[in-house]
């Protein structure tokens, strides 16, 4: 009888202890994320695009997604548009898909000559004037921008963000070049996996809003959670597209 | 009688009770009037930003750029110590006591009248007193996202503040270059607001300039002819573009950065080649990433997760 009850109650502490170990694991999702800008373009990575996880079900979710699927859109065109930013500026900030201004240096081209953007240019002279040196002035030619021309449509997505994030704690990571990004130490359960701000992609915006499951030691080594505008084989999570909007005339 | 040698005892006791007390009395006051003063006065020579006093707002004493600037920088900085004015505004009587007053010595290499050469700005012989904070993740959205389809392989926007330090390691920025050229007046925090990068740290510290390498023999500018290693930072250090500040940041990367090309079928058999090698003899040191120090311990599990195998540990193996 007390050998019984000594079994029972090793065995019980066994299992007390496996599920400790099981409720301390951690996974990992690793996303690989493919876009085509359109039908003709090839499928290339989706470089430096954050993505979020949120806890939880889409169903739990529901008043985020909503709101997400409901926020009015700025382009970044229409951002510089609206602000009366040149048309040099707004294909230098496209060429590089751009932000903000910080994500470029500032080359000697785009100051002078035929390709030289007038806000930089502009900008420029001021540093010349305040640092003297010419090559500081290119270098920090972005501290003589006004705070809106320098990266006030990037204040205006986070601030989305924030928004949309008030209620939810959330993971964020950023895609590498070749659209690949790892979130790490996340806990076992179901999250839903946003991009939360559309997406530019060639004429279009896209949204990603899907349901992922991660169990208790879930690795990187295994296959990647593939993220993409098209439905394509072994695609977990598309896009909803919609047509990039007009910019409002003032 | 017997009442009488009562008292008598009783009385003797208190007597020496009182000496005690007069005694201890006195090396009090000899300690109050000797000691003490000695142990309290304020260190002059010593400067301290955690001092209550000097905790204004930071450009009352700092203020950028540096009066001549030109002469110790190749752009506008922070490069020398505040003026007597920071200091003389109240600290006149310390500053005009004795022939070395002990003040002086905070900035100044030599303390004399007719010599003014000073420390380099910051002395790198005090201990630190700031934390710097430096969020990854906003730096990550505003400065990397550079994207050309023709350019060459390289480490992208990451180099603005990390430069080669030696083939295998990366250098974290040492002065203010690569902060200045963005937050120099108007984007947040600007140069005259020190307190949005510089917190202040609980005690003074020295900085430990040496984390843990688990796999030293690692180059960065290597990867066969192709220089295959010279990629993205975020590709293998996957977890700075979520990290909202330096506080337990580590150069995390995952085994699969590196097996991605070090173990594939057809391609290299790395990793895989050094566990067979454990197997037919458990006292084998791993050398192709790892030191001894570290090649000589128990393969982690990730390790044998990439090979598809069973984790071992040496000591099981016959």
């Amino acid at each position: 009888m007390i050998m019984l009850v000594y079994f029972a109650l090793l065995l019980a502490v066994t299992g007390v202890l496996a599920q400790t170990q099981q409720t301390g694991q951690t996974g990992v999702l690793r996303l690989r994320v493919r876009v085509k800008a359109d039908d003709a373009a090839p499928m290339r990575g989706l470089a430096r695009k954050r993505f979020f996880l949120i806890p939880g079900t889409i169903e739990q979710n529901r008043t985020l997604i909503d709101a997400i699927e409901l926020q009015p859109v700025a382009t970044r065109d229409c951002y510089y548009k609206k602000l009366g930013s040149s048309a040099a500026l707004i294909d230098w900030l496209k060429e590089g898909d751009c932000e903000s201004v910080y994500c470029r240096s500032v080359d000697k081209d785009f100051i002078v000559g035929p390709k030289a953007v007038p806000e930089f240019a502009r900008a420029f002279a001021a540093s010349q004037t305040e640092f003297g040196n010419e090559e500081t002035a290119r270098q920090w030619v972005t501290t003589n921008l006004t705070p809106d021309m320098r990266d006030g449509f990037y204040r205006i997505r986070q601030r989305v963000i924030e928004t949309l994030l008030k209620n939810a704690t959330a993971h964020s990571v950023m895609t590498d070049r070749n659209g690949t990004a790892y979130f790490t130490d996340l806990g076992p359960g179901t999250y839903v996996l946003s991009n939360l701000v559309p997406t530019e992609l060639g004429q279009s915006l896209a949204t990603w809003n899907c349901e992922v499951q991660v169990k208790a030691g879930d690795l990187a080594t295994e296959k990647p959670y593939l993220v993409s505008n098209r439905k394509e084989k072994n695609v977990k999570c598309i896009a909803v597209e919609k047509p990039m909007p007009s910019c409002a005339a003032d | 009688m017997y009442c009488g040698r009562e008292a008598y005892a009783k009385l003797c006791r208190r007597l020496t009770l009182m000496t005690r007390i007069k005694t201890f009395s006195w090396i009090l006051c000899l300690f109050l009037i000797c000691v003490y003063p000695r142990l309290s006065a304020a260190d002059y020579s010593k400067f301290s930003h955690a001092t209550p006093k000097h905790q204004a707002a930071c450009n009352t004493c700092h203020k950028p750029p540096t009066k001549d600037w030109t002469k110790v920088s190749s752009f506008p900085d922070i490069a020398d110590y505040p003026d007597h004015d920071a200091c003389v505004s109240c600290h006149r009587p310390q500053f005009f006591k004795g022939a070395k007053p002990p003040i002086c010595s905070v900035c100044h290499s030599k303390t004399s009248p007719r010599d003014d050469v000073r420390f380099a700005f910051r002395n790198p012989a005090t201990k630190l007193q700031f934390n710097i904070e430096f969020p990854h993740d906003k730096h990550q959205d505003v400065i990397a996202q550079l994207r050309f389809a023709h350019r060459p392989q390289g480490y992208y926007n990451c180099t603005i503040c990390h430069e080669s330090r030696t083939p295998t390691f990366k250098a974290a920025p040492k002065n203010h270059a690569s902060c200045f050229n963005c937050h120099w007046k108007s984007q947040e925090p600007v140069a005259a607001n020190c307190n949005g990068c510089h917190k202040l740290a609980p005690t003074p510290f020295v900085l430990t300039d040496s984390p843990k390498r688990i796999s030293s023999k690692f180059i960065h500018e290597g990867g066969g002819e192709k220089k295959q290693h010279i990629a993205e930072c975020t590709t293998c250090h996957i977890n700075i573009t979520k990290a909202a500040s330096l506080r337990g940041l580590k150069p995390d990367v995952p085994i699969t950065a590196c097996t991605e090309c070090h173990n594939k079928d057809g391609l290299r058999q790395d990793l895989s080649k050094e566990l067979l090698a454990i197997d037919k003899n458990r006292a084998f040191v791993c050398v192709y990433c790892h030191e001894t120090s570290v090649g000589s311990l128990d393969p982690p599990g990730s390790h044998y997760r990439i090979a598809e195998r069973p984790p071992l540990k040496r000591k099981d193996i016959k």
